[in-house]
């Protein structure tokens, strides 16, 4: 009998396979070797990890692990380590122990790349750990999904590739570092599995779904089945996506459209070019201000900002400015309880409420623009009108003034107010682009939650009316001389959407890179007046249904 | 003793590579080396010669930091470290 356990999907695809559990400390097991001694080894090991990343191009993570390499070496954690021995613990326990407070004491000071930090310092300790009491390093003997609680950045790393099937956790987000990995390396994963670590002991067969979010023990034939089916038809799919993924974004008859990437933390970006991102067309900047206790500085947000900047090697990245707002208290923050927070206080509207929120943000902006020597494109949310355009243009003004060695940015709005797509022709001529927000766009339009399941079928971004909205947005653009309209919402990475959106006469797509070969596809089949034709006929349908299955039939 | 006062300027502060650069420096010399991140909390110190310690003071990119020696060779480290920090830690950054 097959039993479910619910989770967060992570990276899509279906695997099915045995499961193989990673232990992370070994906890009371005797010590073979001083802690001298396992350091050196586990130092040799980080070693050649780096050496191994290093001959597959792997840069970044290699450096990672020159950072492990010191800190395995480490005398402050070798002194912390020896007073638990002498205090009597067991010297496996006291390094794992040292290692832990030092994580803890990264993770307290509310700095996001220290907190980072963190689990190299748990990873490290784990491994001397592991060398002291002769335990070999983790190796994959036949084709698993590896279960663990979360899996730290170096076994990541080890696992051999070709018998790594897909990853479940029982921990983690669908932004960890495993979950990152897994994306990029188009590995199937589940995330936040309650349950799953006591549960695998017993289970010869794990099945996950990366899609769904769900891991089924053991499954039966009938639901082993279905998961091979679902594996073989998105192999085919993916196959056949992958063929169009690394060439342009283009219609049959060379009708050319940006391909850009939306990411929301750092990270994603040199991944996002790797997988063909032209440009980051939505850099989503929220990631900086959460989960802290106190305001980022202007330079702890210069740092991360600066990392975009230069894996983009000069191709455009686009700041969105901070869309904070009562859906998502933030400590520091305060902002009253409001009865609908999507209609509320939020992003650009908490301008005179936080009088440092964007200006800090636009300083550090600059001041990453100007370190990396690149030029940034920084677009306001929330803009509803003239009033709200002007207030963004003087705050960039301002800004540029206190950061006179930063190239002038290109400066932009998004449209998902409704009554900025009416006032479309009068905000163009003032700025460098447009990016509609489709998703908040359509709930608005509409009038539909997004939050709310119930509405579902209401939220759909192919509706006629959305696509009306789209086409005066473009119209506006048009009657300028330098504007330039994308369109940044979950539409853009939809196959049916991106072809609309074509047809529309958008000028750049930006989506979640792993949407790049799908969409590529779907419009490199179609021909620039076939799209067109069909944009116009579907602005005349009845529903967005109508519009989904007049988009399938032209296929 | 011997000691320094000298401004970050690295675009990440002394985060990973630039933090390893000054621990291998430090590990150089006889005398203790110490330091402490004065823009965040001055009466934190970490030893020079631990890459943890020195990640732990959080040092970013503007925050200045002060270098102490007591040792043989204290005065040469102190010389020798700020210089070092002054001129980017091998990594590219703009000198006023």
């Amino acid at each position: 009998m097959t039993r479910e356990l619910r989770g967060t999907p992570a990276a899509p695809g279906v695997a099915v396979a045995a499961p193989w559990l990673h232990r992370p400390a070994v906890t009371g097991a005797p010590a073979r070797l001083s802690l001298f001694d396992a350091s050196a080894a586990a130092v040799a090991e980080i070693s050649a990890l780096a050496t191994l990343l290093r001959d597959r191009g792997r840069e970044a993570e290699a450096e990672i692990m020159d950072a492990q390499s010191l800190m395995a070496q480490d005398p402050a954690l070798h002194e912390a380590a020896d007073q638990l021995v002498a205090d009597g613990t067991r010297p496996a326990d006291a390094i794992v122990q040292a290692g832990e407070a030092v994580a803890a004491s990264f993770e307290a000071i509310g700095d996001e790349i220290l907190a980072a930090r963190a689990a190299d310092v748990r990873d490290v300790a784990a491994r001397i750990a592991r060398v002291m009491t002769g335990v070999a390093a983790p190796r994959l003997e036949r084709r698993s999904v590896v279960v663990a609680a979360d899996l730290p950045p170096s076994v990541t790393v080890e696992l051999d590739r070709a018998l790594l099937a897909g990853i479940a956790l029982e921990g983690g987000s669908r932004t960890s570092h495993a979950a990152i990995l897994s994306r990029s390396l188009g590995i199937p994963a589940v995330v936040g599995v309650a349950g799953l670590c006591d549960a695998v002991p017993t289970v010869m067969e794990l099945g996950i779904d990366g899609d769904a979010g769900i891991a089924y023990l053991d499954p039966d034939a009938e639901t082993a089945a279905r998961l091979a089916a679902a594996s073989a038809a998105a192999g085919e799919r993916a196959r056949a996506d992958a063929a169009f993924a690394a060439g342009v974004l283009a219609t049959n008859d060379g009708h050319r459209v940006i391909c850009a990437a939306n990411i929301g933390e750092p990270t994603e970006a040199e991944a996002a070019f790797a997988a063909g991102a032209e440009a980051i067309g939505l850099f989503r900047t929220e990631f900086a201000f959460a989960g802290r206790s106190t305001a980022p500085d202007e330079a702890t947000q210069a740092a991360a900002y600066a990392q975009v900047l230069r894996a983009a090697h000069g191709a455009e990245v686009v700041f969105r400015l901070a869309d904070i707002g009562g859906d998502k208290p933030i400590a520091y923050l305060p902002i009253e309880p409001e009865a609908n927070p999507f209609l509320g206080l939020r992003a650009i509207r908490l301008a005179a409420r936080h009088p440092e929120l964007l200006p800090t943000q636009l300083h550090a902006i600059l001041r990453a623009s100007a370190d990396v020597g690149a030029r940034a494109s920084i677009m306001a949310p929330m803009v509803a009108d003239e009033e709200d355009l002007a207030l963004v243009l003087r705050l960039v003004e301002d800004a540029c003034a206190a950061v006179p060695d930063a190239a002038g940015p290109r400066v932009g709005i998004m449209i998902e107010v409704p009554s900025a797509v009416l006032l479309a022709d009068r905000l163009a001529p003032r700025i460098d682009f447009i990016s509609i927000g489709t998703n908040d766009l359509t709930q608005y339009l509409l009038a539909a939650d997004r939050s709310n399941a119930a509405l579902a079928a209401r939220q759909d971004p192919l509706h006629p009316a959305v696509l009306r909205a789209i086409g005066q947005v473009v119209e506006a653009v048009r009657g300028t001389t330098r504007c330039t309209v994308a369109v940044c919402g979950e539409m853009a990475g939809d196959p049916a959407g991106a072809q609309l959106l074509v047809g529309l006469g958008v000028d750049e797509l930006s989506m979640e890179p792993r949407a790049f070969g799908a969409v590529k596809r779907a419009v490199g089949t179609r021909s620039m007046p076939d799209l067109v034709a069909l944009a116009r006929t579907a602005q005349h349908m009845r529903s967005a249904a109508e519009v989904r299955r007049a988009v399938e039939a032209a296929a | 003793m011997a000691d320094a006062e000298v401004d970050v300027r690295n675009p990440s502060g002394l985060h990973a590579r630039p933090a390893a650069t000054f621990v291998r420096a430090a590990a150089g010399f006889a005398a203790d080396v110490t330091f402490s991140n004065l823009s965040r909390d001055p009466s934190r110190s970490a030893s020079a010669k631990s890459v943890l310690g020195v990640m732990g003071l959080a040092v970013a990119r503007g925050h200045r930091i002060r270098i102490v020696a007591n040792g043989p060779d204290a005065d040469e480290a102190v010389a020798h470290l700020a210089e070092l920090v002054a001129s980017g830690l091998g990594e590219e950054v703009d000198i006023e």
